[in-house]
């Protein structure tokens, strides 16, 4: 069974790519979401199995939309999307609660265990 | 990864967010401490430097780099740093536009501009030193 991922990321390019990376691989992208506010009520209606969370986003920050994310499924899995110079963003996802990070520019093959990693810890 | 398709992708958003840019740019031309204009401009940037490190496009993504740092650093401090903080935003912005009409007419990016490099330098270099877990 695929599991399905919400993908939020306010760049159409990054949202395509992401879903060029995952969806071969065993995942299947379910939604996407171009701001915080949007990612927070796809979540809400989609029930995915994990999001994609890019951290800067307009409306709601991607830290803001994981906060709202986990208050209303404390079990809901998030990877924290982050690009270089934002480490300390990237520990406060952490610490609030994120499954774990990927890294822009995106290596695939990294990409993918991550995503496999927190949907087997999931499991 | 389909290198034209992703380029077409850039080329659309890139100039979407230039113009965005230059938009939030006339706002803080007349209030630097206008915070939703420094936020978009912000974002446009972060994304600018992620599509243009996912293409090989070093230059684009370096510039935008900085310019998100520095961006930052006047975040903290409550708005841009006066109308030579401004002047700089919009040197920044026109480099960006010169690089994309080069990456749209040659499908390369140009080398960045060094001297513009050098007056945004490093905002925040602290962040070099730190390590995620």
């Amino acid at each position: 069974m695929s599991i399905r991922v919400l993908v939020a990321d306010d760049a159409r390019f990054m949202r395509q790519l992401i879903r060029e990376i995952i969806e071969p691989e065993g995942f299947e992208v379910v939604g996407e979401a171009a701001d915080g506010r949007a990612a927070v009520e796809e979540f809400q209606k989609l029930q995915p199995d994990l999001v994609t969370m890019d951290i800067v986003m307009p409306k709601r920050s991607g830290i803001d939309a994981l906060k709202e994310i986990l208050a209303l499924d404390v079990t809901a899995k998030v990877a924290m999307v982050s690009a270089l110079g934002q480490e300390s963003l990237v520990m406060e996802a952490l610490q609030a609660g994120a499954a774990d990070y990927i890294v822009k520019p995106f290596k695939p093959e990294a990409v993918i265990a991550t995503l496999r990693k927190i949907a087997e810890k999931a499991a | 990864m389909d290198v034209e398709k992703y380029r077409t992708l850039f080329l659309e958003e890139a100039t979407e967010h230039l113009a965005e840019i230059g938009q939030a740019l006339l706002v803080l031309e007349k209030d630097p401490r206008a915070g939703e204009a420094i936020d978009t401009v912000f974002r446009m940037m972060h994304s600018m430097k992620g599509m243009g490190a996912s293409l090989g496009y070093d230059a684009v993504s370096v510039l935008a780099h900085r310019l998100e740092d520095r961006l930052g650093a006047w975040k903290k401090g409550g708005g841009i740093d006066g109308p030579d903080g401004v002047t700089l935003l919009f040197r920044g912005l026109d480099s960006l536009e010169k690089m994309v009409a080069v990456v749209r007419e040659t499908g390369e990016a140009p080398p960045a501009d060094l001297a513009l490099l050098a007056e945004l330098g490093d905002a925040e270099p602290e962040k070099k030193a730190r390590r995620l877990p």
